[in-house]
């Protein structure tokens, strides 16, 4: 027998394990065309719907820009589908029953992790170049109109769901596989506050508070600001970083104290059952 | 030399004390055998072996390293394979084995792939979708993912469990060459009890969660008064703890 494998703190054995993650995510789109099917299935629906109110609206001569909601619909994927696919790419190794076997690998939880965020950014990037486009061609809106904006509004909303992923995680670990309903519906919660569709200003005063700690809030609202001619309002994006950090950091704790009290009260080794 | 070190290994789940101070060496190219009755406290000792479990006191020692201090280091070193555990159904064989061998670090995965799959004659097998494989079938490529990494301890659950006769035969002679002539370390659990005679070089009697008793099959069965392992295994099964 001949294995030979890199040093296991090298980095190139991390990025090997992280690769493995990724080699394995991308081989299971690639057998399956529901997968496929289904990146690209939900965001057209939204779009197309979305799509068709605003033209009706406009064709009424409601007062507002076109592009607002349009850009609203598709800055929403963005922080939906980071959200989903990192859980998903987690709950898939449950129902298969192999997350025993990626444990007992040298792959740490953060490689995983990352794995799985890196997959989840393919995914996207592939969703939504069909929605721009689609956009484009259908309603006659180009995403790109939000300018040099645009980059740090969809990072913003890419780690926002990325963070509310690992909290999902957290709760299949925890609850076990029953919990996957808080993967699916989780950032539904921060749907309201997030100003997604209107203005946060319509909020009751104490949801405007809470709107202020959802870093989504300000990218939605920055990015109505851009579409009505405002330029980028960068304080409130670094706010919103910040908060991104902020969410991040207590993801991952808890995440890692999940996974330790999973460990603990033997719940890890019940996915094998 | 010893491989693995479990001293004092205790776990509690509730009401329940599922393993009670069970203390283990295995030596390098030695296969030792865990048996006992369903909730003896055997799959709780595998998984706090491999990290699964964390124990409430005792530890593991791998390779002269603390598991929980030096998880990363053990485990590059350690490989498992469960017939219970599944696979990702939609990916071929080929892809399922290239993704652990790339978890595992290896610099060519695919060369051990292919003589992984030599070893366990399942080449036929590696453009199949795991999802279509027969329970045999599943189980030897789920041996084949135990052994991509050249381990040095192979920790097997019942690696015999859903073959037949003369697969599960032809399996047992590869993972005692495998002990043997590589000097990989075998800990496994087994309700096959002329397969842990054939096989295994030490085997521990677990009942309630405690080692009950010790040694080579032959050195159980003078022990007992019995013939043969299946007599012990029935006697500690039906009776706990020998006088």
């Amino acid at each position: 027998m001949t294995a030979i494998a890199f040093e296991p703190h090298s980095t190139q054995a991390r990025w090997r394990r992280v690769a493995g993650v990724v080699y394995r995510d991308l081989a299971a789109m690639r057998r399956s065309p529901i997968r496929v099917f289904e990146i690209l299935f939900w965001p057209v629906i939204e779009l197309v719907v979305w799509g068709y109110v605003t033209l009706f609206l406009q064709a009424n001569k409601v007062p507002f820009i076109v592009s607002m909601l349009l850009g609203a619909v598709l800055l929403w994927q963005v922080l939906h589908r980071a959200s989903n696919e990192v859980s998903i790419g987690f709950l898939e190794d449950v129902w298969s029953r192999n997350l025993i076997n990626l444990h007992v690998t040298p792959v740490k939880p953060g490689e995983y992790v990352t794995g799985l965020i890196l997959f989840s950014l393919i995914k996207i990037a592939g969703g939504l170049a069909v929605m721009v486009t689609l956009a484009y061609v259908l309603y006659g809106f180009g995403l790109f109109s939000v300018g040099i904006g645009l980059i740090p509004f969809m990072a913003v909303l890419l780690v926002l769901g990325w963070a509310l992923a690992l909290v999902a995680i957290s709760a299949v670990l925890r609850f076990g596989e029953g919990a996957q309903v808080i993967a699916w519906s989780l950032v539904f919660v921060f749907q309201p506050v997030a100003g997604v569709f209107y203005p946060v200003s319509v909020l009751p005063e104490p949801l405007q508070w809470l709107a202020t700690a959802v870093p989504a809030s300000h990218v939605f609202e920055g990015m109505r600001a851009v579409l009505g001619g405002a330029p980028v309002p960068w304080d409130t994006l670094a706010l919103a970083a910040g908060l991104d950090v902020l969410y991040v950091g207590v993801a991952l704790w808890l995440y890692t104290a999940t996974l330790r009290h999973a460990r603990s009260k033997g719940r890890l080794s019940r996915f094998g059952e | 030399m010893a491989i693995l070190e479990a001293q004092s290994l205790t776990k509690r789940f509730g009401p329940v004390q599922a393993v009670d101070g069970v203390s283990l060496t295995v030596g390098q190219g030695e296969i030792t055998a865990l048996l006992g009755p369903n909730g003896a406290g055997k799959s709780t000792t595998l998984h706090m072996l491999l990290g699964l479990v964390t124990p409430d006191s005792g530890g593991v020692t791998m390779f002269g390293l603390d598991l929980q201090k030096h998880r990363t280091e053990v485990l590059s070193r350690v490989n498992f394979s469960a017939s219970y555990l599944g696979l990702p159904g939609v990916l071929h064989v080929r892809e399922v084995l290239n993704s652990f061998a790339r978890l595992y670090g290896l610099r060519d995965p695919r060369a051990r792939v292919a003589e992984v799959a030599e070893l366990l004659e399942i080449g036929p097998l590696l453009k199949r979708r795991t999802a279509d494989l027969s329970s045999g079938q599943h189980t030897r490529v789920q041996l084949g993912k135990a052994l991509l990494n050249d381990p040095e301890l192979l920790i097997l659950d019942e690696p015999t469990a859903a073959l037949d006769p003369d697969a599960g035969e032809r399996i047992r002679h590869l993972l005692v060459s495998v002990a043997r002539e590589t000097g990989t370390a075998l800990l496994i659990t087994s309700h096959n009890m002329r397969e842990v005679e054939r096989m295994c070089d030490t085997i521990h009697f677990l009942s309630a969660g405690r080692i009950v008793a010790s040694g080579s099959a032959a050195e159980l069965a003078a022990h007992f008064g019995v013939v043969d392992l299946e007599e012990v295994f029935l006697k500690v099964a039906r009776e706990g703890v020998p006088a």
